[in-house]
């Protein structure tokens, strides 16, 4: 009797796999399809109507890049003290201080920068954006526009997708450079034998030349993959006020999931420098 | 399928857009030639709007041939059908689908401005007649949610007619209107069907959706009601005034 019942146990775990597994495939396809008719509309539009269009994408950059500066300075000041502090004090307490400049471009600039500023981004504007976009999906407002001639896509995803895409880029480097600063600050005040120069040059030293494209590609591509999950679970269909929650807890995974799967793209590329 | 023919529909079936997929509305043969006034009247929930939202390529059909202006409905995101939308408003019911995010004015500039690359100050200036035909002057720099719900239809109707459409659809027009506004409306859906001054005086194609026939049957040149999943084509205003249909009669509010 037990066996039978391991045995239908595991034959449900592996359909219930099955099942979530079809659905995670078929999201894909979908968000697959948004996003080259996003690409395609930008490509096809893209100096149309600047009079309306540049104010639109002038306010998400502001909305998601100015406004969340603040913030993101407070982290790169916060986590270049608890990271970048730490890690070079480690590593002089060890006599491994030539290694300062390979571990921090490594973990800062290329992984925890864009990472960071992607995840702030999502978490402060990237949900709300959802719930904005899944009201004006059910209060009909996408119909509104289509019966102006304008299409949706154009008029509410393309600014957004643009204004994610520049503000995380933009984030990450003020990142950067505040987590660098406070983590030598963090070690010159402990009274760490280790000079200004020194230590940017040990950091400029271990950046490659690629990395700075590949730096603005990543956080490029972090910034477009967040606005596109947030302009499809928003707008792809007209969600019920008691959806809303679901959809915006839909929109933050899939955001990590693709975020890291970019990541992990990269990974081989770093190797490569 | 003739010249004058602004709306041809044959053998449409149309599906409630937020449900299964089953017809709402099935066989509708319709023909709306230049310059008529049609009234479309049904009960709530009839399909009457998803009916005149197909009709303006705002829904695909699920079976059948819609065309506009003598031509088959283009892709729903090409530029033809931008085109195409640029010839025709459409007025939508209960507060108008302002964007709330805009003020009044500039939901009513909107259209001009990113057809025709138009600056603020330039669609202002054009569109300064409209706004004092529609009285909306003073709620020009308004929010939409700040303003009163007859306002803000009438500033969804602004919108539609800034483009100065061949085409009208008006999707219950007359719910809930005070009398001074009703008397407004009224006037001013006469004045289109006859020759509008925004319009250049030209008579206006229109197409009214309505569950209640009595207050736009002076006003109406042609009528037609879905009832029961039908489309029926009554005709002019003495074959509504003559019909014994029940359906018909309820519509003209005459139950009692």
């Amino acid at each position: 009797m037990d066996t039978v019942h391991i045995q239908s146990r595991s034959v449900s775990v592996v359909s219930f796999a099955a099942i979530r597994a079809r659905a995670a495939g078929a999201t894909l396809r979908r968000l697959v399809a948004f996003t080259l008719i996003s690409i395609g509309t930008l490509a096809t539009k893209a100096g149309k109507s600047p009079q309306v269009m540049r104010p639109l994408m002038i306010e998400q950059v502001f909305r998601v890049g100015v406004k969340l500066l603040p913030i993101v300075c407070f982290l790169g000041i916060t986590l270049g003290i608890v990271i970048v502090g730490q890690t070079v004090t480690v590593l002089q307490t060890v006599g491994a201080v030539k290694f300062t400049g390979m571990l921090l471009v490594t973990v800062v600039i290329r992984e925890l920068a864009p990472l960071v500023a992607g995840l702030v981004v999502l978490a402060r504007v990237g949900t709300a954006s959802v719930i904005e976009l899944a009201t004006a999906r059910a209060l009909g407002e996408v119909e509104a526009l289509e019966a102006l001639g304008i299409d949706p896509i154009h008029y509410l995803v393309v600014p957004r997708v643009i204004g994610f895409t520049v503000a995380v880029a933009t984030l990450t480097a003020h990142f950067v450079l505040l987590a660098l600063v406070s983590g030598y600050a963090f070690a010159f005040a402990r009274g760490l034998p280790l000079t200004l120069t020194g230590y940017f040059g040990d950091i400029a030293t271990a950046l490659s030349w690629a990395d700075f494209p590949l730096l603005a590609l990543k956080t490029s591509l972090f910034g477009a993959v967040t606005g596109l999950v947030i302009c499809y679970q928003g707008l792809s269909q007209a969600l019920r006020l008691e959806e809303v929650g679901a959809a915006t807890t839909r929109t933050v995974a899939q955001c990590v999931v693709g975020c890291l799967c970019i990541d992990a793209l990269f990974v081989p590329v770093y190797l490569l420098l | 399928m003739s010249d004058d023919a602004v709306i041809e529909m044959s053998g449409v079936a149309v599906a409630n857009p937020h449900g299964s997929g089953i017809p709402l509305v099935s066989s509708v043969d319709w023909r709306v030639a230049r310059g008529e006034c049609w009234v479309v009247a049904g009960q709530q929930g009839s399909g009457k709007t998803t009916v005149i939202e197909t009709a303006a390529g705002l829904r695909p059909a699920s079976r059948g041939e819609v065309r506009l202006f003598g031509e088959p409905l283009p892709s729903p995101a090409g530029e033809a059908m931008a085109r195409l939308r640029q010839r025709v408003g459409f007025v939508f019911e209960g507060a108008g689908r302002l964007f709330p995010d805009l003020g009044v004015a500039e939901n009513i500039a909107l259209p001009l401005r990113y057809h025709r690359h138009l600056t603020v100050a330039e669609s202002a200036a054009e569109l300064r007649p409209l706004m004092e035909a529609f009285q909306l002057e003073r709620f020009a720099n308004l929010a939409p949610g700040r303003i009163g719900r007859a306002w803000a239809r009438r500033a969804g109707l602004a919108r539609a007619m800034a483009s100065r459409p061949e085409l009208v659809l008006l999707d219950n027009p007359l719910e809930g209107l005070d009398p001074v506004h009703l008397r407004w409306w009224r006037g001013f859906l006469a004045e289109l069907v006859h020759g509008h001054p925004w319009l250049g005086g030209k008579p206006a194609t229109v197409v009214i959706a309505t569950d209640e026939l009595r207050p736009l049957l002076g006003i109406g040149t042609r009528f037609a009601t879905v009832d029961g999943g039908r489309w029926k084509v009554l005709g002019d205003r003495g074959a509504v005034s003559a019909s014994d249909d029940p359906a018909v009669r309820e519509l003209m509010d005459e139950r009692n």
